[in-house]
């Protein structure tokens, strides 16, 4: 089950190493970056319904969500 | 496509024979007919008469390979050989290909990704074998000869079929002319452009691939290891694929992505070919081309591998891109897994039922190889910048992380279809067994013989186990069974509890796996694995 609920410790720490970490790069750099990291987490994650989950929300969040389902 | 070279490829001609048919001494019936001799009608029929039911195979050539000595498929990946065994040419195979288990995934000059196939292997068979095609072929057609039963007639050509439910008609042309031949069951081999399939006017879903790749097969001094190595982004070819594969005759293949607006004609012109060839080797390589050949990818998928008394098998029925070995070798497992069941119902031994698995199970496999081959398909060729965005990331992660390894997709590489939701199989099995060697014998020996047979390896639970004896009246029911005890080493060879049952197909997957077995359980899992539940 993706988690709705709370579950980053320290949100706000977080949420500023991860402006941080793209510090200095070209938008084509943290792109990159961005890819990289979803990769990771995405092995951190390693429950194949949760990233499953984890896609369609983000694909239905903001921008995107008045599209078709890809 | 040209052939520059053929030097050193010296094919076996077949001499053209008038058929009977047109002498007016023939029968103009058979039981069973296969359309075209290549790998996987070649494979029909020697393994229809390894088992003794005798086919006429009607092929438009004279000669194995497609135009002479161009070649196709050169990956023959374990499952294949393991039949190749049991057709009794395997050591044929293994004496004249490259026995490679070694792979690495490349890019310029860093080692992304490097893999052993040996690693865990517990066939009598190595994971692969790389040899031309016509060679796998010539080494059928010889087979077949000595086996005896089976009738080639070189340069006739099927160039219709009509059916109704007593049979088929097959409208064949040869050199003296056109005769009629009729068939109980026709098996139609004969490629992606089967005349059959057109003339039954049966749908083909498919589609063209804008992928282009150009193939130079090529011989030369320069000493390189006995590896697949697969570049994602080879400097020497754009930052484009290039595939490097030793086969027989100290052959290399080597196949590069080229543009995808390329002109295939340009690309396979000899100075074309040696230009990249020294782009990659070095400029003072002395090489000998071969044969070159640009082509792009094709999808093909028919919607039933049966229509009638016609089975579909090999490119026929289902075509895909060539990542992981894809295609000739489930064309083979299409082959093998017709031809014990076709084999049963023609001795009496099974329900015509039993020919429907055949769909039920071999377009499961072809679906799921064409899946499988889109994604490295789409790996290779990412089709916006965000697909060459993560293809990028997987490839800088690779390097240090073994898991991101994992998402590099040159290719899966062939591995037999889990008939695991097949109608044939009781409970949560349907894989293929390895090869194994059980008491210096290798199983694939166990399930050769005349017609088509079972085997149910029982583990005894101790020295007086009667397990065995209340077996056997299933053989004397007239089961095509072959019922064995497992010795202790075997026992854990194949993971077996004490009591238990493994009931393994002629084609040497699993039909059932009976825990605390007993007679009337193996009983009712044969019922199922001859089509008669």
């Amino acid at each position: 089950m993706m988690h709705i609920t709370p579950n980053i410790p320290d949100p706000d720490a977080f949420y500023a190493a991860l402006l941080d970490t793209h510090r200095g790069l070209s938008a084509t750099e943290s792109q990159a970056l961005n890819a990289r990291l979803v990769l990771l987490l995405a092995n951190q994650i390693g429950d194949q319904a949760v990233l499953m989950s984890c896609l369609q929300t983000a694909r239905n969040t903001g921008a995107t969500h008045r599209r078709n389902d890809p | 496509m040209t052939e520059l070279s053929p030097t050193g490829y010296d094919l076996p001609v077949y001499d053209y024979v008038r058929p009977p048919e047109l002498s007016g001494s023939g029968s103009g019936h058979c039981r069973v007919a296969i359309v075209g001799a290549g790998l996987a009608g070649l494979t029909m029929a020697c393994d229809l008469a390894s088992r003794g039911v005798a086919a006429i195979v009607l092929d438009e050539d004279d000669t194995v390979g497609v135009r002479g000595a161009s070649s196709r498929g050169i990956c023959y990946a374990q499952k294949s050989l393991e039949i190749f065994d049991r057709l009794g040419f395997y050591h044929r195979i293994r004496d004249k290909g490259v026995t490679w288990s070694v792979g690495k995934v490349l890019r310029g000059q860093d080692t992304l990704y490097r893999f052993d196939l040996a690693e865990g292997s517990r066939s009598a068979q190595p994971p692969f074998i790389n040899i031309q095609q016509f060679y796998v072929e010539w080494f059928l057609v010889d087979r077949i000869r000595e086996l005896g039963c089976t009738e080639l007639r070189w340069k006739n050509r099927v160039t219709g079929i009509h059916q109704d439910e007593n049979g088929a008609v097959l409208s064949v042309e040869t050199p003296d002319g056109r005769y009629s031949l009729e068939a109980d069951w026709v098996i139609d081999a004969a490629g992606h452009a089967s005349l059959v399939r057109q003339s039954l006017g049966l749908p083909t879903q498919g589609e063209l691939g804008e992928d282009r790749w150009c193939i130079s097969d090529v011989r030369f001094t320069k000493e390189l290891p006995v590896e697949r190595w697969t570049w994602v982004e080879a400097p020497f070819n754009g930052n484009r694929a290039v595939w490097q594969h030793l086969m027989a005759d100290g052959v290399w293949r080597i196949d590069y992505q080229m543009l995808p607006n390329t002109d295939p004609q340009e690309a396979s012109r000899p100075e074309m070919a040696a230009a990249r060839l020294r782009d990659q080797l070095g400029p003072d390589v002395e090489f000998d081309l071969v044969w070159v050949g640009a082509y792009a990818y094709r999808t093909q998928l028919m919607d039933n591998f049966r229509h009638g008394r016609v089975f579909f098998i090999g490119d026929a029925a289902h075509v895909k891109s060539p990542f992981g070995a894809r295609g000739g070798n489930s064309g083979i497992q299409d082959a093998e897994n017709l031809a014990w069941k076709l084999s049963l119902v023609l001795k009496g031994q099974a329900p015509e039922t039993l020919l429907d698995s055949y769909n039920a199970e071999r377009r499961p496999a072809a679906v799921e190889n064409i899946a499988v081959t889109r994604r490295s398909g789409r790996f290779l060729a990412p089709r916006t910048d965000m697909e060459r965005l993560f293809r990028t990331a997987v490839m800088d992660l690779a390097v240090d992380h073994p898991f991101a390894r994992l998402l590099l997709n040159t290719g899966r590489m062939c591995v037999p279809h889990h008939y695991g939701p097949s109608p044939l199989t009781t409970g949560d099995t349907g894989e293929a067994m390895p090869n194994l060697v059980l008491s210096s014998r290798p199983l694939s020996d166990m399930l050769q013989g005349e017609g088509a047979h079972f085997l149910a390896l029982w583990c005894p639970r101790d020295a007086q186990d009667r397990l065995g004896s209340s077996l056997s009246p299933l053989t004397q029911e007239g089961w095509p069974l072959h019922i064995q005890a497992v010795s202790a080493d075997d026992r854990k060879a194949l993971g077996m509890a004490a009591g238990e049952v493994l009931l393994i197909r002629p084609d040497l997957h699993l039909a059932a796996r009976l825990p605390n077995a007993d007679a009337e359980q193996l009983r009712s899992a044969l019922r199922r694995a001859t089509g008669r539940t």
